[in-house]
């Protein structure tokens, strides 16, 4: 409460996958590419593990975001987990969007060799959380 | 397609031959009880009496499809009832709750019903069956059709195995959609003949309606616009219990993440500072909305069964048709079309991700 909107560093959850986004997240890191540092990533071996549930628990417990990346859809480490996955967002986000709660969640696909793809991902979704503002939900009582 | 005409006093000894021949070894009919409708399972055929009066009641008690969730036995259930419950049974094939095999789907022309209490009390005005005009002519002294009625546009029987189609006067138009229903007929003793039961011009004119006053609801928007909406939720869960798609063993409300207890709550708390209990009240909602966005059949049971008369269908339905416009996708109407979540395509839905 009463941050002002320049001071504001917004909370957002990441939910990566173990082979692409995480590892290019390692990239990103190794090839020491700068990316502000306001995502938590959470990893899971596939975004198939991905439930929509984790997003919307986030953004009712005051994420500022949610973030949610992994293998380009026809890389992905299990054949065919992210075409499932691609299709569960898809209808996630057809849901929020009606509710007027989508424009803080932010899909992508990042593979393990997208290290500057990934900090740049990082740096664009903070900028546009930022320029939404606090989750109101963070201190209402759910 | 092949069917036959038949006066409404026929019908009872169509569903007596199907019970008498062993075509099914019972049935799930909608049975008078004063002036409301509920449903009973047939076992013995001389508990079929005039059924003539009551299956076309614009009645809407529960969703039919709920009693034989989980029936996967050999022995044979029909069910009568109306496009919704039929479709949503189909759903519940797809599913794995329902025995394809155990099942004879019957579905009877609807014109939209009304709530089974407000039935109940207005029968005087109401009577055994209605049409559109009739139910403007209500609608003007204050009677009106459930809001997931007045918004279907499934209303005529063309789901199922077996379609009762009201044909104007006191007849009715009995026929196969299927091939089983086709020998289902023909071995309850029926002699069928080529029918043609085309109507398309009518079921356009039943989606321009229902399209219209799906535009009518109002909507709910935003964040604030929700939490308003569900502000009286005592999450009783109740309209899970009646939604004929959702189907899980146990729920995850009913685990300790979902329904927290004790030290759990009081860690909750810590965390926020202070919640909202009953917990999860949002989360619930948004979670089942997501679980039945594609299989729900907007039956509008879940409306009916709410104890705090929260209006469902502006949340549960008019959510998941968007869904189901997503993959083109509408429910119970193919028991062979493959789930949308359980199938995919290599190349789609990349604009809904950006």
């Amino acid at each position: 409460m009463g941050e002002e909107k320049g001071g504001f560093e917004p909370k957002i959850v990441g939910f990566t996958c173990n082979w692409c986004t995480y590892a290019g997240a390692d990239l990103a890191g190794t090839s020491r590419k700068k990316y502000p540092p306001n995502v938590r990533l959470i990893r899971m071996m596939c975004t198939a593990r991905f439930d929509p549930m984790f997003a919307f628990k986030a953004l009712l417990n005051g994420a500022d975001g949610v973030f949610i990346s992994g293998c380009h859809p026809g890389e992905c480490h299990y054949i065919k987990g992210n075409f499932y996955s691609r299709r569960r967002i898809a209808a996630m986000r057809t849901i929020l969007k009606q509710l007027g709660l989508d424009d803080r969640v932010k899909s992508y696909w990042i593979s393990a060799s997208e290290g500057v793809k990934f900090a740049n991902t990082m740096k664009n979704i903070t900028e546009e959380i930022k320029e939404l503002g606090p989750n109101p939900m963070r201190d209402k009582i759910l | 397609m092949k069917g036959t005409e038949l006066n409404y006093g026929d019908l009872e000894g169509v569903l007596k031959g199907l019970l008498e021949n062993k075509v099914v070894d019972c049935l799930i009919l909608p049975r008078r009880v004063g002036n409301n409708v509920s449903y009973m399972l047939v076992r013995d055929k001389d508990k079929i009496a005039t059924p003539e009066s009551v299956i076309f009641a614009p009645s809407f008690g529960i969703n039919a499809a709920n009693i034989v969730k989980g029936w996967m036995i050999a022995e044979k259930v029909g069910i009568v009832a109306k496009p919704c419950e039929i479709r949503a049974a189909i759903e519940m094939i797809k599913l794995k709750q329902l025995n394809e095999d155990s099942v004879l789907l019957i579905t009877v022309d609807c014109a939209g019903a009304f709530a089974n209490e407000v039935y109940a009390a207005n029968y005087a005005d109401i009577g055994d069956q209605v049409d559109s005009a009739k139910i403007k002519e209500l609608a003007g002294k204050g009677i009106s059709i459930r809001d997931a009625c007045a918004i279907c546009d499934n209303r005529l029987a063309d789901v199922g195995d077996i379609a009762i189609a009201q044909a104007g006067g006191e007849k009715a138009v009995v026929a196969g959609l299927t091939e089983k229903g086709e020998a289902a007929l023909s071995a309850a003793g029926l002699s069928l003949e080529d029918k043609d039961l085309d109507r398309a011009a009518e079921k356009e004119k039943i989606e321009a309606e229902a399209k219209q006053n799906l535009e009518g609801l109002p909507k709910i928007s935003s964040e604030e616009a929700l939490e308003e909406f569900l502000r009286d939720c005592i999450v009783c869960k109740n309209c899970r219990d009646v939604c004929p798609v959702c189907y899980c063993k146990e729920c995850f409300f009913d685990q300790p993440l979902g329904n927290p207890v004790g030290g759990d709550l009081l860690n909750l708390a810590e965390a926020r500072g202070a919640i909202e209990v009953p917990t999860n009240q949002l989360l619930y909602h948004l979670t089942r909305v997501y679980h039945v966005s594609t299989t729900c059949v907007a039956c509008g049971a879940c409306e009916d069964a709410c104890p705090k008369d929260i209006p469902l269908t502006r949340f549960y339905p008019v959510i998941a048709k968007k869904v189901q416009e997503l993959f083109e996708y509408v429910p119970g109407k193919d028991a062979k079309e493959p789930l949308p979540f359980t199938t995919y395509e290599e190349d789609e839905l990349e604009e809904y991700l950006k």
